[in-house]
């Protein structure tokens, strides 16, 4: 089959590749109808994430047909058109069962390489870096989805493929965001960025009840998607140099109640991000991821909550101190998306939700590498590449 | 492979140090049976790094070439390494009752799968199993094992028989988790050097690689089948390279 492998750093190629097949009783095959773009495919892209192999299909945002099941798959059966979230978990072990299935126990087949890392290994994440698992991605034109009674959703009649395709990995990872808020009546929540992710998160912060969203990027097109699909108040923080006083007037002097970090890893994908992209050194990216972050911690109320979606590495100079003497609670995590797409699907197929306007553009699996140029420069106001394999 | 690539990481260059460090400090002198077993544990370690193809096993695919080239290019066997041995233990928790996870222990056909990464075994009978691990050049390493104590719900205790390649002993012992945690599972292996004179240098590169590489592995591996009934693998992952998994 073709599939848009990873070669080294900023080298992108279409390649043929073996066809998958099932090798665990509880895999399926499927034929990938929908893949797309996410920002954090551009930090190994850059070389800035190890443990990437040359040869490496990418790829963790899509949807498909199943092809083919494994002798013990009992849900999902061949012709069902499902939507797989990005995190690969087994259902049985006792993070699965306490509904945090991407820190699954039993997913990632590197989890003794990947533990002396964080202290402990999660589950895979497809088409990603061989420390999350290293399992082949989604741009291609089959793929092996292991646990597939537990990953894969099945898609209810009537959804077209672009309004389902992002319920894999951005929005369930906004909605996740959102929840970690626990909004109450009148709250307003701020999100920085405004990609794939930041967009679901505000969506989902108004599904969720929040009385106002206010977004913070630097991109006009996309501050004004945040305005026109979700109704958010925008702030364009280039033309606004002192974020935290806006804020402080828009929110009556309290502080927005919550805030949500969706830049982080995403931010070389989307809004501040840009800047890093010219720099292309790696302490100035640490040094400058910092300040979304920063800012959030500074702009949230007095006990309000922090929801961090973005992913980050090491991190220097980190106020710990200002969350600690304002009783801010910290929400973070890689998304849980087996337990949210039930609910995302609900909100979908009643209309209340439709991220179809994130897929800018498309491209075919041979114009990947093209794909991802545009991508990460931003070019003709791209927010997400959209692959039809 | 390309050891500047980006590939390293604590995970890898922890066990490539250790490595490094055992070879810089290792004993000047080993008898012929030391190098035997370097050259063999080397082979072990090269085989392992291959087979997994990721950064840790690119890393320790080249620990090991390291080993054996060093061994391989010793121009004349010197002696007097102190008699040293390797133990390692490691636990897990598992989501099962301590009376399952005995019973899966002692099944026919679940060790075969939980060591798979490290060795081929043979179950003989319930209690007797023949365990071999391939090196480079059609070489291997082998022995049989004899189950010496199994007390349901609590520990499965084995050891190799006389005439192992390299001697060795295990056990996997159980006891509750609090809570719905299930079963803390600990298990330690030991080995003993052939004719009892492993040398130095050989032990503390099987103490720094073993627990992570076949001790942490097999808990993983058997925790995951325990639970789910597979073990999660990259066995036949499309990829642009040549497949080696």
């Amino acid at each position: 089959m073709r599939a848009l492998c990873w070669e080294g750093v900023n080298d992108l190629r279409v390649q043929t590749v073996p066809d998958p097949v099932i090798v665990n009783p509880h895999d399926v095959i499927l034929r990938i109808t929908m893949s797309t773009t996410c920002g954090s495919d551009l930090h190994f892209i850059d070389g800035y994430v190890p443990s990437m192999l040359p040869g490496d299909v990418i790829g963790h945002e899509f949807m498909g047909v199943v092809e083919d099941v494994g002798p013990e798959v009992k849900k999902v059966k061949k012709g069902d058109r499902v939507v797989v979230p990005s995190f690969v978990a087994c259902g049985d072990c006792w993070y699965c069962q306490h509904d945090l299935y991407s820190l699954c126990d039993n997913t990632n087949p590197n989890a003794e390489l990947q533990a002396p890392l964080l202290g402990y290994p999660t589950g895979a994440c497809f088409g990603y870096t061989h420390a999350f698992g290293g399992y082949a991605g989604s741009h291609a034109q089959y793929m092996r989805v292991p646990h597939a009674d537990v990953g894969c959703f099945q898609v209810p009649e009537g959804l077209r493929d672009e309004q389902v395709l992002f319920l894999s990995d951005a929005a369930p990872t906004g909605y996740m965001g959102a929840d970690f808020c626990d909004i109450k009546p009148g709250d307003i929540v701020a999100v920085w960025g405004c990609g794939g992710v930041g967009l679901m998160a505000q969506q989902s912060a108004f599904l969720l009840g929040a009385e106002r969203v206010i977004a913070i990027d630097r991109f006009p097109e996309r501050l004004k998607m945040a305005r026109d699909h979700i109704g958010s108040e925008t702030i364009n923080y280039v033309e606004t140099p002192d974020v935290l006083a806006v804020l402080h007037e828009m929110t009556g002097g309290r502080g927005p109640d919550a805030c949500i970090d969706a830049v982080g890893m995403e931010a070389y994908g989307t809004g501040p991000g840009y800047l890093y992209d010219k720099a292309k050194q790696t302490l100035r990216l640490v040094t400058d991821r910092g300040q979304a972050l920063r800012q959030a911690i500074m702009a949230v109320r007095k006990g309000g909550t922090l929801s961090i979606l973005g992913v980050y590495g090491v991190m220097d100079k980190f106020p710990i101190g200002v969350l600690m003497n304002k009783g801010v609670t910290v929400r973070t995590a890689q998304q849980h998306g087996q337990h949210y797409l039930p609910r995302l699907l609900e909100h979908a197929v009643k209309g209340e939700l439709d991220p179809s306007y994130l897929a800018t553009h498309r491209f075919s699996l041979e114009d990947g590498p093209r794909a991802y140029a545009m991508f990460k420069n931003k070019e003709d106001g791209i927010v997400r590449a959209v692959f039809t394999p | 492979m390309d050891a500047g690539s980006p590939l390293g990481g604590p995970a890898t260059s922890g066990i490539a140090d250790a490595l490094k460090g055992t070879l810089s400090r290792g004993a000047g002198k080993a008898s012929q049976e030391q190098r035997r077993v370097t050259l063999i544990l080397g082979g072990v370690l090269l085989t392992l790094g291959l087979r997994r193809i990721s950064f840790g096993g690119v890393a320790l695919a080249l620990a090991g070439g390291a080993l054996l080239y060093r061994e391989l290019a010793r121009r004349s066997g010197q002696a007097g390494a102190e008699t040293n041995m390797a133990e390692v233990a490691r636990s897990i928790t598992i989501g099962k009752s301590a009376d399952e996870l005995h019973r899966f222990w002692r099944e026919g056909g679940y060790l075969p799968r939980v060591m798979g990464h490290f060795a081929e075994i043979t179950e003989t009978d319930m209690d007797q199993a023949h365990w071999t691990v391939r090196v480079p050049g059609g070489r291997s390493l082998s022995w049989d094992t004899q189950v010496v104590e199994s007390r349901p719900g609590e520990l499965v205790r084995w050891q190799s028989l006389p005439g192992a390649d390299l001697p060795n002993w295990g056990e996997m012992r159980l006891r509750p988790a609090p809570g719905d945690r299930g079963t803390e599972v600990t298990l330690r292996l030991h080995f003993q050097p052939p004719g009892g004179t492993l040398g130095a240098a050989v032990a503390r590169a099987l103490n720094g690689l073993v627990p992570s590489l076949l001790v942490g592995d097999a808990l993983r591996r058997f925790k995951s089948l325990a639970e789910t009934g597979e073990i999660p693998t990259l066995d036949r992952n499309p990829s642009a390279r040549a497949s080696t998994a």
